[in-house]
């Protein structure tokens, strides 16, 4: 396999919704893989999911800094899963009125899921 | 949808070697972390919105099948993570975009993520059996 090197170019770039999209994966995804693998690397490997209960939960949202952490956590991990789902689908679904359609479905559903996630963390932990 | 089956053939069939690999690895990992992640955010809900139904999300993640599914997903993330940032470096020297650095590069992904996941798994796999197989 001989190829020539590659040559650079320059092309302008419209600031339209895809750059601000694919700006957003790039620095989002940066920010995540601290975000995410503490995350992780607390709840499921140190701590465990058999030590994780209402009680656990009502404990570590008592501490307003983990809260801002999960709503951090909440806020770009999703955006950046369901902007990557519309991503992929965009590879099969060509036709511009498709397109459209299920770019509006892909937001109602990370605004719908968003929104239930965040009033939760706010809510904090109720009694059963 | 005759794109998805010329998808489904054409993987099997082009053979890209490692940067296929990646690509597909990558799609897959970042679909099934956004898979897993929407069950989440919903189970975790249930501590405001229904908080006597938060046990038995629990119950479920505590089953066996679940937390060897935790462990294969513990690996996803730390997959789609180091090759995000393989391809973010990648973009800040774009000399590098040539067959030989990535393959080798890929190499060093699948590598840093192995070494990453395996205490990981370990510590997973070690609360597992605790928990599941020796009656605690």
């Amino acid at each position: 396999m001989t190829l020539p090197p590659p040559v650079e170019r320059r092309a302008p770039v419209p600031l339209n919704f895809e750059t601000l999209a694919w700006l957003f994966m790039r620095y989002s995804g940066v920010l995540l893989i601290p975000l995410v693998w503490i995350h992780v690397l607390i709840q499921d490997v140190l701590v465990g999911v058999h030590a994780i209960d209402l009680d656990y939960v009502a404990m570590r949202w008592a501490t307003l800094g983990w809260r801002l952490y999960d709503i951090a956590l909440l806020a770009f991990a999703f955006a950046h899963g369901m902007n990557g789902l519309r991503t992929v689908l965009h590879d099969f679904i060509h036709r511009p009125v498709h397109r459209r359609r299920v770019d509006a479905l892909l937001l109602a559903a990370w605004f719908f899921i968003s929104a239930i996630g965040a009033v939760a963390i706010v809510g904090g932990v109720r009694a059963p | 949808m005759s794109s998805l089956r010329a998808t489904l053939d054409g993987s099997m069939r082009y053979r890209g070697h490692e940067g296929q690999l990646s690509f597909l690895l990558h799609r897959l990992s970042g679909l099934g972390t956004l898979l897993f992640l929407t069950i989440h955010i919903l189970d975790t809900a249930t501590v405001y919105f229904f908080p006597s139904l938060y046990q038995h999300a629990i119950a479920i993640y505590r089953s066996t099948a679940f937390m060897l599914g935790e462990i294969v997903l513990v690996f996803l993330v730390i997959f789609h993570g180091t090759n995000g940032l393989r391809i973010a470096l990648f973009d800040f020297f774009p000399r590098l975009w040539r067959p030989a650095p990535e393959k080798r590069s890929v190499g060093w992904v699948l590598a840093i993520s192995f070494l990453l996941w395996l205490p990981a798994a370990y510590w997973m796999g070690r609360s597992l059996v605790i928990h599941n197989f020796s009656g605690g």
